[in-house]
């Protein structure tokens, strides 16, 4: 899957976003045990469960926080492809956009 | 002519294995080239019994000069401070090393567990372990931390686990030649020629640490494994990226990360589970940073590298 699927893919998720999917932003995995739990609660959805895969990780399509965390600095975004490289998500992305698996 | 004396306490073998699979130079180097007379080892030495307790005491008395006395494994201590779990030659292995260590011009000790304690002495250190003259990071150990060798030197230690083979048989000849006084050691007593620089020095995923790009899976050849996988490449000193593991690679070159072995608090967070193979943050960043680098500037850098990553860079360049 590249340029045009992704670019629908993408595309198909801002619109899930703008469209006000509640997604669970709260609470950030303070610690690694957490961020373990989290992604291992996304590890057992359907790998096509894409809604599932959202609201779980809590994506926004904007930055979140105090210090307006987004995708473009986390350790998981490729700028290029602009894609989340975390394998448990595997998703095209938006450099603004944010979810709670964010790491740095 | 050198003697070489090595012994294994609380230990696994794996530095006899690292030492016997030494290149530059060769086990058998030592012997034929460096003049080294090795009077036993547990692999090597044919003595055994009265023979080989005979050799120990001759050592000890002075009979035998003891120019190298080499100690691989933990100094055991249990049970209640006598040592007797580790008995050797009709004592505790710990009496041996105290008598040998005394009369030794130089004293090596090989590997984590010799050096600070390593596997062995990890939290709660049922068998009472202590490196012969660090218990992790903390000074002293088994010889105490006013030790001296004959020849003026603390313990020369090389921690690995194991110990890279050329470190080990390098530093022995350099004792045995007489240029034991050149070995300049740091803080924790490695020698400075192997432990001064990082893991990450020479490691040919410094690209990709540069531009911020994660590798997510073990053996992944795009990617630098510090920001997920857990490796301690910027933080571990070691040469394992300037002299090769079987002259060809290294674990982060082969996509696994490093697990920062020649440093005392190997292995980390007591094997707790989930801190192996896996970067520990606090609120998504690394707790454990490169060295010298503080979070703010981190943070900022990161940033910056992401900003200014070249396509490249999210690709494997590596193809066969």
């Amino acid at each position: 899957m590249r340029n045009e699927e992704e670019e629908k893919l993408r595309q198909e998720i801002g619109d899930l976003l703008a469209s006000g999917l509640k997604t669970q932003t709260e609470p950030f995995p303070e610690t690694q045990v957490e961020f373990a739990q989290l992604l291992s609660d996304v590890r057992k959805l359907d790998q096509h469960d894409l809604k599932g895969k959202l609201v779980l990780s809590g994506f926004t399509d904007k930055p979140y926080g105090p210090d307006q965390m987004r995708c473009l600095e986390c350790m998981y975004y490729l700028v290029h492809r602009k894609w989340c490289d975390l394998p448990e998500l595997d998703l095209p992305v938006e450099p603004d956009w944010y979810c709670r698996l964010w790491r740095i | 002519m050198a003697n070489l004396l090595w012994l294994q306490g609380g230990a696994c073998s794996g530095n006899t294995m690292s030492f016997l699979n030494a290149e530059e130079p060769s086990a058998c180097d030592l012997v034929t080239d460096f003049g080294i007379n090795v009077l036993w080892h547990p692999s090597l030495g044919v003595e055994l019994g009265d023979n080989l307790q005979k050799i120990l005491r001759d050592c000890i008395s002075g009979a035998i000069p003891l120019d190298i006395f080499v100690f691989e494994g933990t100094v055991v201590n249990a049970p209640n401070g006598t040592g007797q779990w580790n008995r050797f030659a009709a004592r505790p292995m710990k009496e041996w090393v105290r008598e040998l260590s005394d009369v030794a011009q130089y004293v090596v000790a090989i590997g984590d567990c010799a050096t600070w304690g390593g596997i062995p002495a990890t939290a709660p250190n049922p068998s009472d372990s202590q490196g012969l003259q660090f218990l992790k990071r903390n000074h002293g150990g088994a010889l105490g931390k006013e030790f001296r060798s004959k020849a003026g030197l603390p313990v020369i230690n090389i921690p690995g686990c194991p110990a890279h083979p050329d470190w080990i048989t390098q530093i022995v000849v350099a004792v045995a030649t007489g240029r034991g006084a050149e070995v300049a050691l740091d803080d924790f007593q490695r020698p400075k020629t192997f432990f001064q620089s990082f893991t990450q020095t020479g490691c040919t995923r410094n690209m990709h640490f540069a531009y911020k790009v994660s590798a997510t899976e073990f053996g992944q050849r795009k990617g630098c494994l510090y920001y997920d996988l857990g490796c301690r490449g910027p933080m571990t000193h070691s040469p394992c990226n300037r002299i090769l593991w079987n002259r060809q690679s290294s674990k982060t070159r082969s996509g696994m990360p490093c697990l920062g072995c020649t440093e005392p608090e190997f292995p980390f967070f007591d094997l707790a589970p989930g801190t192996v193979f896996k970067t520990q943050t606090v609120m998504g960043v690394p707790k454990d940073l490169p060295l010298g680098v503080d979070k703010k500037g981190y943070i900022a850098l990161t940033g910056a590298a992401k900003n200014a990553a070249p396509a490249w860079a999210e690709e494997d360049i590596f193809v066969v």
